[in-house]
Formats: C-alpha cells, structure tokens, sequence
C-alpha cells in the first residue's frame, strides 16, 4: 500500500514540475520585460533537469 | 590560494555593483557576480555550474509555490476577508488578547515548516489586515510580521538552520526544542507590544464597510478544511512516519491549495491564478535559484572558504561578539546556504571552546533570520513589505525592524556566551 | 508581440536550453558511467537483491564481491561507498577486491553501499563528476558521489526526517544519509530498504565483523579513529595500538554513542550478532572552508585555507603544506581492514581469516594507488565487472 502511494506522489510531483515548466513558458512568452525573460529561463533550468530526470 | 581566491571575490563584488548599476534586479545582479567570478576563476563556460547550482533551492521554490497558491486561492475565494472580519467581531475589545493571539498565528506555520516565508505567505496577510484595523500602521505591521515571521522559521518543532548545521556536525536534532522555543516566544511577544501596542481602538463598523464582503456562501467550513487538510497530512508524517509514504511540504500546500479551490464559492480559473502567483514569486524563486549558482561559483573558485576561514579565525570575542550581525549578513547572501557554510565550522569551534553546542546553535538560530530583510536578497522582507501592502520606503521598514532586531541579536549573542551555564535547557 | 520580440525572446530561451542541455548531458553521462572492477577466479559476484528481492532492479541492487579462501574461516564484510563522497574508502575496497587473496575465511566487499548517492553530486557543492587515478596503463576513472541518496531516486523529502525504529529526529535530508538509515525496514524509503537488505545479508551470510569504511572533514571531531560498537571495544582497541606501534601512522578508538541512532556502529552492532566498526580518514575536500573546489584538492588534499585553520588549533587531524594525498588516506583503510583481522585472528584462533596480497600504508604512498589496479582490458571480458 505505501509502495503504490509513494509511486503515486512521485508522479504528483513530476506532474507539478511539468505544470511548473508550462507555467514558466507561458509567462516568459507574455512578460515584455527582457530582465524578467532572463530570470524565467533561469528559473526554468532546474525544472526541465528535475522533469528529463537529468539532475 | 589566498590571491587567486581574493581576485575572484574582487570582481565578484565589482561585477555585482556595475550588474545595480545598470538597473539590473538583484536576482540577475548575482548571476552577473557568479558568470563573472567563475571567468575570473578560469571556468569561462561553467554550464555544468550554473545547472547545478540552479538546483539547489528547487524544493524550497516548490513550497514557495503552492503555498502561496493555497494562499491565493483561499484570498480570491473570500475566505481570508471572512476569516478577517470573524476574528475582528471576536476580539475586537482586547488589544492584549488579540495582539497575543496574532503573534501565535504568526509563529504557527513557520515553526511547523521551518520557513519564515510559509509565515508571510499563509497569515502574513490575513494578520496584516486586522493590524491595520487595531490602528496599526502599515510599515509597523510589516516588521511585526517580518520579525515573528523570521521567529517562527527558528522555532521548532522544524528549525532549518540549526537542522541543516547539526547534520553538517553530526549531532542529532534533539535537544533543541526548549533553546529555541523561549528565544522565539520570548522575541515574538516582545516584538508585537513594542511595535503593535500603540494604536487605536478597532472601529468595527468602519472595518466591516471597507473589508470587502466575502461571497454569501463562505462559511468556516469552507476555509478550515484546506487548512485541516495540510495539518492532518503533517501530523500523520510525525506521528506515524513508518506507516505512512512521505508526501513532503510541496504537495501538502496543493493538496490544500485543492481543496481551497473545490470549495470555494466562486469560480476561480487554475491556470490564471497559478500563472499570477508565479509571476508575483519571479524575484523569490529568481533570488534562490541565483544564490545557488552564486554560492556553487563561490566554492569553485574558494571564495566561499576564503569567507569562511577569515571569519572563524578571528580572536574568539570577536567571533562571538560579531555573530548579531556576521550571522544575518550570511543570511542576506547565502540564505539557508549560511549554515551550510559558516554554522558548521562555527558550532564546531564553539564546541571545541567549551561552549554547549546546542543551546550555542539555537542563539545562532534565532540571529539567522534577522538577515532575511538585508539586500542583496532581502527576499522575505520585500516580500512581506509587500504582502502587508505597505508603500513606503524599503529603508523605513527597516527602521522598524530596529529595536526588536536588537533585542532578538542580544538574546542570541547571550545564548551562545551563555550556552554551558544553559544547558539544562537541552534535557540531555 | 512583433518580431523583434520573438527574436529577443527565442534568443534569451536557446541560450537557456544550450546550457540546460550541456549541463544535461554531463549530469546523465556522470550518472550513467561505468566504473570497472577486475575480479580474480577466487572472487564470486552476488547482488544486493539476493538477500531481499524487492530491491531488484533498483539502482541500489549493488554488486556484493565475495573473496572466498580455500581452508573454511570468519566472514569479514567491507562496506566502501555509504557516503559516495568519501572515495578513500571506494578506493580501498577496490584494491580490496582486485588484489586480495583469501588463504582461509572470507571478505565480502561492497564497493557502492549506497549506489544511488555515487550517480549525483551535491547542488552548491562544485564537486567534480568523475575522478582519474594515474596508472601506468593511462588512469582509472571513477564516479564522484554525494553524502545523499539521489533524489531522482528518492523525492520528496519531509520536513523532518524520523528514524526507525528509534523515533529521533534527524534532519530532513538525513533521510537519504544511508549511515542514518540503519537497519532499516522492508517497506520503507529506498536508502532504508538498502539498509534493510545489508541487515538480511549480514545475518544469512553470518557476517562477523562489518568495518564501514569512510572519511572526514578535518574540523570534524570523529576523525583518524576506529569507529566501535562495544562488542567491538577490544578488537578496535587491540588493532589501534599495533597500527600505531608499527605501521608508522596513528589511529585512535572511539565508543559508538548509544544515544545516536541510525548509524551502522550502532545499530548493525545492536541488531545482528556482527561486530560493527567504522572507520575514519582524513578527507580536506569535506572542510567547509576549503579553498578551490576540485580534482586536484580532492586527490592531493592540500589546502591553504584548511592548513590556516589547522595552525588556529580548529581542527582535529594534523595538516600541513604536503596535505593528505588520496594514496595516505586509502593506505590508511587497507591497512587498518588488514590489521583487523589480525587482531580477529588473536581473539579467534579457532575462526581465523587470512588474507594476502593487499597492499599496506607504507606500500600505498611508496608506489600510488594506480599501481594496485587492474588493467581491465588486460583481462577476459568476464572478469570485468561494472559499478
């Protein structure tokens, strides 16, 4: 039982880091501040290593 | 080493002001510091670096996020002006007793997750609001909630400074409760009467016209179960942690943030409301991500052990009596990191100086946070300046902060000299 | 948005995905490297998930190098890699399996305890990913690991992390720290269900004495010390005194605290009929305030800044300009693991364990650890196994 909760949470939290990452693209796509886009494609980095389960 | 290290922290520090300079936010100001001292330190294409570092903070920024999700939700489903004008009809005759019932509010959510700002995200506004009725004013408010924030982040039961320092010694997490809880309780009270205690009577009326009217069908219900959710979850984990999976702080908040959003009485758009909270965390999660390249470029290129080493050789009197403001300017740059960094080869000289290194940690602990309001991150300050809704200068909220800060430095820098005679307070 | 916008935009997000991706591609190729062991005929290879299945296929299912004599002996278990940051102690389980020749008993080595935390390395850290050994066939590469579990393989974590059985509060990270993870439990987290695994092993495999191999920063009190569980008190004792007499470097003795739970001196000690002990050498590398962070420091151990807090009386190792070289640290592990069993044979002659061909501390730093590892391609394709 716990085994089929925690594979359920893992895949909770790899669905919110993906919503995350979509979440950040749209945002940088509709900021028209070129210092935000910077920081939104830094801030995108962990996220994307997190989802391709790089890092 | 003492050169080449000294060099790199040199243009570090040039390359962060010419970053300010030419309008760059504080976030990408560090960037600049971490590319140009990783160059200066010959690493000119440090992709592997910046990646990594960029990773450090990811599940603080997770919490982050869905906490202040849950709290968005809960804010544009009307239930924190529900919640607001309950406690205002409540309480509104004793200051004491509401002021006293305020600061518990606030030390709640830190203590339970160890970060000061689940504090300003969860009842910073909630409490901000019912400040302002009591007469309050705002940029007061925002230090009361600042200062109890960064209390609540060091009590226990989750204290992450003294958590992260004592795994870096191996010493077990124990013993803490009692040195931590009575500097926080202790600071916290003083905090909110010295700041909070002039003010005027609540005008009820007036507070009931301007709050804005919750919808028709918001109830207790509606707003306690999130908060019952979250609270369940975290009491499960402690109570039975070897009969339950670990869910972790991140989806405990999107559990509640859920909730919130099922039950609320108005119809509130996910993805809107979840693209708004990360455009207003930008800096926060921006800031975290940027120390951790920072502070990974800096142990590349030995800045971070030049810092170290300059600091814990200095004559004994002079570590400890430097500590109140040594400690919350790590803080400001490193946040968490600073444990890590400097409170393990602290504590471990303080322990081999005699002192107790449990009650000396929890003193440091309490300091810690005071940084949280310093630039160059300055992160839970600007936000809670912000989520108190106060317009004045980032310079006159710090003002505010003074004499409780001074207060909270004293009984820290007590502690830590008075550790061994303390040590009863541990129970060990 | 018009098209100098899109430009701007497209510009600033593959400049991001450049780095993501050649970051990306040296997390994943750290990750996924493998390291080679040469084994003799006299070497049997098991795995982890022998001794509890449900750890099969898991990338903690580790190779369990078993170095069996001839004549029928004690069974000496070697743990190297329980904090992957701490290479002496992977390197002499190395040497330990490609070198030892068991006359009578049995050495069981384990050269990844906690394999998951050899395929990261720490956020913040500046750690390098892979490390060379000089050879005289060109160098042996080698993984660079973390004190923690991955958490691709274990995430999330709570907010604090409670021990089992104890109920200690540990701090929330710990709970990927497999030397907080001991004994385990069959349902538990990744690192506890390793631990717990062990624990099957060193049962069936009625494991006499487990030595847990590892390394310290220097302003760490617990350091150049035989780690030992009181069943351990005279074996630890007895074999501190003759290395310090005769092998030309001095190692001391330490109790394992009762009160500190989750450690493998404790509770494999507590919870089997083994002897536990643990080990601790001198790694500069770990010292928060250490200089630049890299290869060179991790193999040379010299460090400036590390010898400055040495000469303010901060720190509990001696250290000076020459360091502590990685052939000194891991010549002190193979001669201690040596030296153990020495002792054991004192103590048990009716069970004793022998065991040829290691090489000492004073061999170590004379000839480099590159000279006590195999060629892998000089070998059959079977002789080779990876990490």
């Amino acid at each position: 039982m716990n085994a089929i909760l925690t594979e359920i949470i893992s895949i909770l939290y790899y669905a919110l880091i993906a919503f995350l990452v979509v979440l950040i693209i749209y945002n940088m796509i509709k900021t028209k501040d070129w210092k935000k886009e910077i920081v939104y494609v830094i801030i995108l980095i962990p996220f994307l290593l997190r989802l391709f389960m790089l890092k | 080493m003492y050169t080449s290290a000294a060099i790199v922290l040199g243009v570090m520090v040039l390359f962060y002001f010419i970053a300010l300079r030419f309008k760059l936010s504080t976030e990408l100001a560090m960037l600049v510091a971490a590319l140009a001292g990783a160059v200066a330190g010959g690493h000119f294409f440090p992709a592997r670096h910046v990646a990594e570092g960029a990773i450090t903070y990811l599940d603080i920024n997770l919490i982050f996020f869905c906490a202040t999700l849950f709290m968005n939700i809960l804010k544009e489903s009307g239930g924190v002006a529900y919640a607001v004008r309950s406690i205002i009809k409540t309480f509104h005759k004793s200051r004491i007793l509401l002021l006293m019932l305020l600061a518990l509010l606030l030390l709640i959510p830190g203590a339970l997750t160890g970060a000061g700002s689940v504090t300003v995200l969860i009842v910073g506004s909630m409490v901000a609001v019912v400040l302002n009725y009591m007469g309050v004013t705002k940029i007061k408010t925002a230090a009361i909630i600042f200062l109890i924030a960064g209390l609540s982040a060091a009590a226990p039961p989750v204290s992450l400074w003294a958590m992260m320092t004592a795994a870096g010694v191996n010493m077990p997490y124990v013993g803490f409760f009692w040195p931590l809880l009575i500097p926080c309780v202790l600071g916290a009270l003083f905090t909110i009467f010295f700041l909070g205690w002039k003010g005027s009577k609540i005008d009820v009326d007036k507070a009931f016209e301007e709050l804005p009217e919750p919808p028709q069908k918001m109830n207790w219900t509606r707003i306690a179960i999130p908060f019952l959710i979250f609270f369940v979850l975290m009491f499960m984990g402690r109570k039975w942690p070897h009969d339950t999976p670990v869910v972790g702080m991140p989806l405990m908040f999107l559990f509640a943030a859920l909730a919130s959003w099922l039950l609320s009485p108005k119809k509130i758009d996910l993805f809107k409301i979840s693209a708004a909270t990360l455009k207003q965390l930008l800096p926060l999660i921006g800031t975290l991500t940027c120390v951790g390249i920072l502070v990974q470029i800096m142990t590349l290129t030995g800045v971070r052990g030049l810092l170290a080493i300059t600091f814990i050789t200095l004559p004994a009197f002079l570590v400890i009596g430097s500590l109140f403001f040594f400690l919350p300017i790590t803080e400001s740059v490193l946040m968490y990191g600073s444990a890590a960094v400097f409170g393990v080869p602290l504590v471990l000289l303080f322990n081999s100086m005699g002192l107790n290194p449990i009650v000396a940690l929890a003193g440091m602990s309490v300091i810690w946070p005071l940084g949280d309001a310093l630039p160059p991150t300055a992160i839970i300050g600007r936000l809670t300046v912000d989520v108190a809704g106060a317009k004045d200068s980032y310079g006159k909220f710090l003002k505010q902060c003074i004499v409780p800060a001074i207060v909270i430095m004293i009984l820290g820098t007590l502690m830590v000299v008075y550790s061994k005679q303390l040590g009863f307070l541990t129970g060990i | 948005m018009d098209r100098k916008d899109i430009i701007r935009k497209s510009l600033i997000g593959v400049a991001g995905l450049v780095v993501m991706t050649v970051a990306g591609i040296s997390f994943y190729q750290h990750r996924h490297y493998k390291e080679e062991v040469v084994i003799s005929d006299q070497v049997q290879v098991k795995k982890l998930a022998d001794y509890f299945p449900e750890l099969s296929g898991s990338v903690n299912d580790c190779n369990i190098y078993m170095v069996e004599g001839s004549e029928p002996g004690a069974t000496i278990m070697v743990l190297a890699g329980s904090h992957p940051e701490e290479p002496a102690g992977r390197l002499a389980g190395w040497i330990l399996v490609e070198q030892a020749k068991m006359q009578k008993g049995r050495l069981i080595v384990v050269l990844s305890t906690n394999r998951s935390g050899t395929t990261v390395t720490r956020p913040s850290g500046a750690y390098p990913q892979l490390y060379t050994i000089p050879t005289a066939w060109g160098g042996q590469k080698f993984r660079m690991g973390d004190r923690w579990t991955n958490p691709l393989d274990q995430w999330p974590d709570p907010e604090v992390y409670i021990h089992y059985p104890s109920r200690q509060n540990l701090a929330y990270m710990d709970i990927r720290n497999l030397n907080r993870a001991w004994p385990g439990r069959a349902n538990g987290t990744l690192t506890e269900r390793t631990t717990f695994a062990f624990m099957n092993l060193i049962k069936q495999e009625k494991v006499d004495v487990v030595i847990d191999l590892h390394e310290a920063e220097l302003q760490y009190p617990v350091i150049n010390t035989i780690v030992t569980h009181e069943k351990g008190q005279d074996l630890a004792t007895m074999a501190s005194m003759t290395l310090t007499d005769f092998e030309g470097f001095s190692i001391g003795t330490e109790f394992s605290p009762v009160n500190l739970h989750g450690l493998s001196h404790r509770e494999i000690g507590d919870n089997s009929d083994a002897i536990s002990l643990l080990l601790e050498a001198p790694e500069p590398f770990l010292d928060a305030t250490r200089g630049i962070t890299g290869e060179k420091q991790l193999l040379e151990g010299k460090d400036a800044f590390v010898v400055k807090a040495g000469k303010h009386g901060l720190l509990y190792a001696p250290i000076d300009e020459n360091g502590w070289p990685i052939a000194t640290r891991v010549g002190r592990h193979t001669s201690t693991v040596l030296q153990i069993l020495q002792s054991w044979n004192e103590f048990h002659p009716e069970k004793e364990i022998v065991c040829e061909g290691v090489p000492k501390y004073k061999e170590l730093i004379e000839k480099g650890v590159g000279a006590f590892l195999i060629d892998p391609k000089t070998v059959d394709k079977g002789k080779v196994i990876f990490e």
